[in-house]
């Protein structure tokens, strides 16, 4: 357990060295949730809305990046046989996808970092409310979303329809976690303090199945 | 290149160890194409064995089977005794593959890369092995030179140098001298030399027949994948072979 867990550290500490020497993925991914939260703040002609349609907005942005952050991590093992390296270690697939989930959910937080203050800025959104609550609804949204896409990038990647095949698999999929994050951080930003339990429920049921079904699929989709 | 350490106790021979490689009625169907068909095969420890064949003929298949990385349709697959089951990854300990391509990563160094793998394999001092394996490839000095700087030549060696960073039992080397110079094959074939003489199995899939021939002791020819030559590699000549792999 303890071997598993160091090895899929190891994995994931691999790919932020090599994200923090090439940037390729944080960059893209960065201008890209940039560009969404931009070009859909200015078509809603600046109005401040501040609810559910300004939480959709930043939804959308992390969706987009997420994707392509999902998809380039995966490159980088599809590049020059890497996986297959992985493929041949001594270690269960499991162990893989955990490493990679972890180093997706540390750039998908990233990104979120800089996605977030934008929309703040356009959107007018107080987070001085209710901060923690903030920050529990994203990393288990975050989590749950790189669970899924973590996994279906690995699909993806060994099929010749990768462009937007991943989009296409994975927005449905993730559609009960966005509402439901949606409800819960629109409520956070107008200040509205009563707990919405069953969106909360939806999140934890959504991260612990995902979690599960992907841990144990991985072994399944994944090829050399 | 110079002479690869390889870690005390794991040299065996065939008259104290089972075989390193059987297997049973092996076959791989991919769409419902058969790939390989029916593949009996009994590699003894140490022996070092050419796998030669057309294009398409299934070498690398099966040495990906024989390697772990993908799973036969059909049939039997033990390794030093022990049956392979659906996932292997008992058996990929003893294994080492060299393939079509270099499978490091490019950002990392060749060090990195070495060290990275070492861990994952889970030996005792994976940085003092890696400086071992890079002086024993001649990259010592480019030790941290990020892998998409080297040349196709160094990038080989350092992939040869992944392949044997557990110190395994079993090589499967997947036609490693694509796109090499002459000095590099030559080295090549030498550190693969010293690895059989130091008692690991060797498989080697080529589309040279004389070299393969040269440097093997038995030569395994396959046909649409089928073994139709299964001999000492004394006992053959490319004529022969090339008959063989063109034959409808």
């Amino acid at each position: 357990m303890i071997r598993a867990a160091k090895q899929s550290l190891l994995i994931a500490a691999k790919d932020l060295r090599i994200e923090s020497r090439s940037r390729q993925t944080i960059s893209l991914v960065v201008v890209l949730g940039i560009l969404v939260v931009t070009v859909l703040g200015l078509g809603l002609g600046g109005q401040r809305p501040g609810g559910p349609a300004a939480t959709a907005v930043l939804w959308v942005a992390y969706l987009f990046s997420g994707v392509l952050c999902f998809e380039k991590t995966m490159a980088v093992e599809r590049q020059d046989g890497a996986l297959a390296g992985l493929l041949l270690a001594p270690l269960d697939r499991g162990v893989i996808y955990l490493g990679k989930l972890l180093s997706n959910v540390v750039l998908m937080f990233a990104v979120a970092g800089v996605i977030t203050p934008v929309g703040i800025l356009f959107f007018g959104f107080d987070l001085s409310k209710a901060p923690l609550g903030f920050f529990a609804i994203m990393g288990m949204s975050m989590l749950g979303f790189a669970a899924v896409g973590t996994l279906f990038a690995a699909m993806v990647s060994s099929s010749r329809l990768q462009g937007g095949l991943l989009a296409m698999v994975v927005f449905p999929i993730t559609l009960p976690l966005v509402i439901a994050s949606t409800q819960l951080t629109s409520r956070l930003y107008q200040g509205d303090e009563t707990w919405n339990g069953s969106a909360f429920a939806v999140l934890v049921a959504f991260d612990a199945i995902f979690l599960v079904v992907s841990w144990l699929a991985f072994e399944w989709v994944i090829e050399p | 290149m110079s002479t690869v350490a390889t870690q005390p106790g794991t040299a065996s021979t065939a008259s104290q160890t089972p075989a390193a490689v059987q297997t049973i009625a092996l076959q791989k169907r991919i769409d419902d194409r058969p790939i390989l068909r029916d593949i009996n095969l009994t590699v003894a420890s140490g022996q070092y064995v050419a796998l030669l064949g057309a294009n398409g003929a299934g070498k690398s298949t099966l040495l990906k089977i024989l390697a772990t990385l993908i799973p036969p349709s059909d049939g039997r697959l033990t390794l030093f005794g022990e049956t392979v089951g659906w996932d292997g990854w008992a058996a990929r300990r003893r294994i080492g593959l060299i393939g079509h391509q270099s499978m490091l990563y490019r950002d990392l160094s060749a060090l990195e890369n070495l060290i990275f793998f070492g861990k994952l394999y889970g030996i005792a001092s994976p940085a003092a092995r890696a400086v071992t394996l890079l002086k024993a490839v001649d990259l010592f000095d480019r030790a941290d030179d990020p892998v998409k700087s080297l040349s196709r030549g160094m990038m080989q060696r350092v992939a040869i140098a992944r392949a044997l960073v557990h110190d395994p039992e079993l090589l499967l080397a997947d036609e490693p001298f694509d796109g090499l110079d002459a000095p590099s094959c030559r080295a090549l074939e030498k550190l693969l030399a010293q690895l059989h003489q130091a008692g690991k199995t060797v498989i080697l899939a080529n589309h040279d027949i004389d070299q393969s021939l040269r440097l093997s002791q038995r030569a395994v020819v396959l046909r649409k994948g089928r073994v139709v030559i299964d001999q000492p590699s004394q006992e053959l000549t490319p004529p022969a072979i090339l008959r063989e792999m063109e034959r409808a």
